[in-house]
């Protein structure tokens, strides 16, 4: 934060938004979680199969085992599905305002759709499971 | 509400509407994005994907079809997606892609960042980091893929 902000990081922190601050918060977390991870594959893609030997190589060689390990991937498959769903809930709401009164009915169902599928796939990335 | 002769507030007086584009365009690509990842993975599946793909593979399709995402499967890629059909596609999913997600980087630099200099700086280099990237996917879907 800079020096200019009048707000400090434990004012941040405890404001009292709720579920809706949280969603923003995730919404904006996952989005640059998105940004990195696709931007840093389509450039050392692009080296990897556009170069052979030689220092980008290398680079691209390490960058691609970093990201092909599980844990990128879980993380990877919940900015996907967390900014996928968010933004498809903040489509709706923008598209048919009269839904407003059910905003937060709105967000329990981003809940109980995002668990379930961002759960289980992770368990079974987490856990090697081959079909 | 028009009383007491309160004139209204123009916020950009005959200025650009770009943001208010970049306002739809972030909603249209981003549900474009998701039925389009659909697409391609039903489509696949469809014709003769469904039961040559592993898990990995599914999913790496529907993020994007292209034929390097899908080597570990027992599945040929090249008759039925290497025509232009799909290279267009997977051309117009990551431009999307990248239009997408640098306009909601630039959203995000304006908040945090308040010096005039700095954010214009940092905006240029984002928008170099955006071409780099677009022009490497031109090369893997077109020249490379082609192959």
């Amino acid at each position: 934060m800079s020096k200019l902000s009048r707000v400090t990081l434990p004012q941040a922190l405890g404001y009292r938004g709720g579920q809706p601050m949280v969603a923003w918060l995730l919404h904006r977390i996952s989005a640059l979680g998105i940004l990195i991870f696709v931007s840093a594959h389509i450039i050392m893609g692009f080296f990897l199969y556009a170069t052979t030997g030689g220092v980008m190589n290398n680079v691209a060689n390490a960058v691609t085992n970093v990201y092909e390990a599980v844990p990128t991937q879980v993380f990877v498959l919940f900015c996907v599905l967390y900014h996928g769903l968010n933004g498809l809930r903040i489509v709706i709401l923008d598209m048919w305002p009269s839904l407003h009164r059910f905003k937060r009915e709105a967000m329990w169902v981003q809940w109980a759709l995002f668990l379930p599928l961002f759960l289980l796939p992770a368990f079974l990335i987490a856990t090697g499971y081959k079909l | 509400m028009a009383t007491q002769g309160i004139t209204p507030r123009q916020v950009h007086p005959g200025g650009s509407k770009f943001e208010v584009y970049m306002w739809f365009y972030m909603r249209i690509s981003g549900v474009l994005m998701l039925l389009m990842g659909a697409f391609g993975l039903v489509y696949a599946n469809l014709v003769g994907g469904y039961g040559n793909l592993d898990a990995g593979a599914e999913m790496r399709w529907t993020f994007f079809p292209i034929s390097f995402h899908v080597q570990s499967s027992k599945v040929e890629v090249t008759p039925n997606f290497s025509n232009p059909f799909w290279q267009v596609y997977a051309f117009l999913l990551i431009g999307f892609a990248a239009v997408h997600a640098y306009n909601g980087l630039r959203a995000i630099l304006k908040d945090y960042v308040r010096h005039p200099l700095l954010l214009n700086w940092l905006q240029w280099l984002f928008a170099v980091l955006w071409a780099f990237m677009l022009g490497a996917a031109i090369y893997i879907i077109f020249v490379f893929s082609a192959q």
